[in-house]
């Protein structure tokens, strides 16, 4: 047979797979509900991955050994088609992934130190107004102090609209900050200064407002009681998955840099997800409980409540079994270790 | 891996069948304008939900306080998961992606899933960081074009792009197959030749007279002594007869052509002397008849034929 003879013979097939394709490229996919047309493009573009494969030896001109690259490319990027994952793996991914990588986190601990650790010292200086004079005055500014003690001088109340209202801005902003967090984390730097800028200015405005002298503290505190439980610790996740991101580029523990960065950004997700999650559950209860004039013991105990949610999700799901090594492992395509370890395995 | 890879911007994927096909990879310059198209597509729709969202919540008597939660959670959602979405439910691509034929897929050729397509689009913040110089550094320094979001998610941008169909190549002049019975049998081009012959004859159709004459002797003047042609012969002719020898005239798995005929025909071996009537001007009536000219495809004289008479 001449090499004629054959292309003559081939081009019919590759015209209707690329036709084919030119469909499925469009805005809906064709073919949803008729599998022998699945079927038939699969068999057209088989035979086109031989016609590629066997070009070399059949010694066809080099524009269809081009066309044929394009071709195969274009129906391989229709044949393997991104595709939902199952409610299923994404419930397991929730609740048995997400609570294990957080808790063995390294990163999560850093953030949590630093964070607490600024907030509670900050909180501390500002509260000791005789040992630290002016300290609370210089981190707020006294123009946010003076609008903090205003806005806190009212006993709280509210309509309905206000609530939604302000629940959808805390959506957008506070959540907006969190991923910021950890989408400037490759940079690293910015969100360690956000951390701790957060940390700072929060701890400052606690510790001033728990002051004797403070007569707004009790309002203040009937406000933030409710939603400060999953909005600090949102802070402090949003902050750790950025810098578990960061740490990937430089702490590679054996693997190659890029491996290393890739590896890490798929944990940081597991670490960005609850944070975002808390943002939201946060914004909510900051429009609607917060605000609303319920007496502080139902604030408390919603405060109690969830932090006994977060203990229950982050320590009870998250405590590592082997079980739970298990399934880490084969979510990843890389097998689970300590970062840093550097066993040499893969 | 062969070292001699030419530097170019294919990224070589293979399949689940074994095959290995190259995808072009999009650079930066193919990819701003989908960005700026997906970032029309947002104000635009932001605009329409706004206008939309109000006339409805007049008409409904929904309060203000929900419809302004409702606009502020869906500036949320498009800020943060207009790409995600897209790019997982639309197969790697968004809008603005679809537009320009471009596509995300993993590095390995399989299509992205959701959690890669949250992590590149997370970290656009970082790429834009400070107006988008960290994702040009990032895209110069690997041989993907990959952004930071595309490194950290194992992804790149692939182009999609209608191929351009090789013509259907046939010749109508007769005496190409008669001045490739006169090539030796036992004469074996290289494949960088061979190539340059086919880039020549699949564009020839389009060039001028004079151009096509220029290019052709730069190919067909060194083959004049070793095919024991006269200086003569149209290189336009010449090229075109190798052609047909190569890709259209030879067997399938023909690896040692110039043994199998030396077998069958041994007296091919020792060119006869009628190779040189064949391509001198004047014996042969055929040269004189005007071409034939039919297609795209279609054969003509080359202007030196004419020239030396």
């Amino acid at each position: 047979m001449k090499i004629s003879q054959l292309l003559e013979q081939r081009r019919k097939g590759w015209a209707e797979l690329d036709q084919m394709c030119q469909r499925m490229e469009g805005f809906r996919f064709p073919f949803r509900k008729s599998g022998n047309l699945v079927s038939r493009f699969s068999a057209l573009y088989r035979a086109a991955c031989t016609d590629l494969s066997m070009a070399d030896q059949y010694q066809l001109p080099p524009a269809t050994i081009e066309y044929l690259h394009r071709l195969v490319g274009r129906a391989h990027g229709q044949l393997y088609r991104s595709n939902q994952s199952s409610a299923e793996r994404w419930l397991a991914y929730c609740f048995q992934i997400v609570p294990q990588c957080v808790f063995r986190d390294v990163c999560v601990k850093t953030a949590f130190i630093v964070f607490f650790g600024l907030f509670t010292l900050s909180a501390i200086l500002a509260w000791r107004e005789d040992a630290f004079p002016g300290f609370a005055e210089r981190i707020l500014g006294t123009a946010q102090i003076d609008q903090m003690e205003e806005s806190f001088s009212r006993p709280l109340s509210g309509n309905f609209d206000q609530y939604v209202m302000m629940s959808g801005f805390y959506i957008r902003h506070n959540t907006g900050i969190g991923m910021q967090c950890f989408s400037l984390g490759p940079l690293i730097l910015p969100s360690l200064c956000a951390l701790g800028y957060n940390g700072v200015v929060l701890g400052a405005s606690f510790g001033y407002m728990t002051r004797a002298d403070v007569e707004q503290g009790d309002v203040f505190f009937q406000f933030v009681t409710a939603h400060g439980v999953f909005e600090l610790t949102a802070i402090a996740l949003s902050a750790a998955a950025g810098l578990r991101l960061g740490i990937g580029l430089f702490c590679t523990g054996g693997l190659g840099r890029l491996e290393s960065f890739r590896l890490n950004a798929m944990r940081a997700m597991a670490i960005l997800m609850p944070s975002v999650a808390l943002f939201i559950m946060a914004a909510f209860t900051e429009g609607f409980l917060s605000p609303s004039p319920l007496p502080y013991f139902v604030k408390a105990g919603f405060a109690i409540f969830s932090s006994g949610l977060l203990m229950y999700y982050f320590v009870v799901l998250g405590y590592p079994t082997p079980q739970s090594e298990a399934a880490l492992v084969s979510n990843e395509d890389y097998p689970w270790r300590k970062l840093g370890a550097g066993n040499a395995t893969r | 891996v062969n070292a001699q890879e030419p530097i170019d911007l294919n990224a070589v994927v293979t399949t689940p069948e074994n095959i290995r096909f190259e995808y072009r990879i999009a650079g930066p310059f193919r990819r701003l304008p989908a960005l700026i198209i997906d970032l029309i597509i947002r104000v635009v729709t932001l605009f329409v939900v706004l206008i939309a969202g109000s006339l409805l919540g007049l008409s409904l008597a929904i309060s203000g306080g929900v419809s302004i939660m409702l606009f502020l959670i869906g500036l949320f959602a498009l800020e943060w998961f207009y790409g995600v979405f897209f790019e997982t439910i639309w197969n790697g691509q968004t809008p603005g992606k679809w537009l320009t034929r471009i596509r995300v897929i993993s590095i390995d050729g399989r299509p992205i899933n959701a959690m890669q397509a949250a992590i590149r689009n997370f970290l656009r913040l970082a790429d834009m960081f400070p107006t988008m110089i960290m994702s040009l550094i990032s895209m110069t320094m690997n041989k993907r074009f990959q952004r930071l979001g595309d490194l950290a998610a194992g992804t790149m941008v692939v182009v999609t792009q209608k191929a351009w169909v090789p013509p259907n190549i046939k010749f109508e002049d007769h005496r190409v197959p008669l001045l490739c019975e006169h090539i030796p049998a036992n004469f074996r081009m290289s494949i960088t030749l061979a190539r340059a012959i086919a880039l020549y004859v699949e564009r020839r159709g389009r060039l001028p007279l004079v151009r096509k004459h220029e290019l052709a002797s730069y190919l067909a003047k060194p083959l004049f002594a070793k095919l024991d042609l006269q200086d003569d012969t149209s290189p336009d002719l010449l090229v075109c007869a190798l052609y047909y020898r190569e890709f259209i005239a030879k067997d399938l798995f023909e690896q040692s052509s110039a043994m199998d005929s030396a077998r069958a025909h041994p007296d091919r071996l020792n060119p006869e002397p009628s190779i040189a009537t064949v391509s001198a001007p004047a014996p042969m009536p055929q040269i004189e008849a005007p071409p034939v000219m039919s297609g795209a495809g279609a054969f003509s004289l080359s202007s030196n034929v004419e020239a030396n008479r």
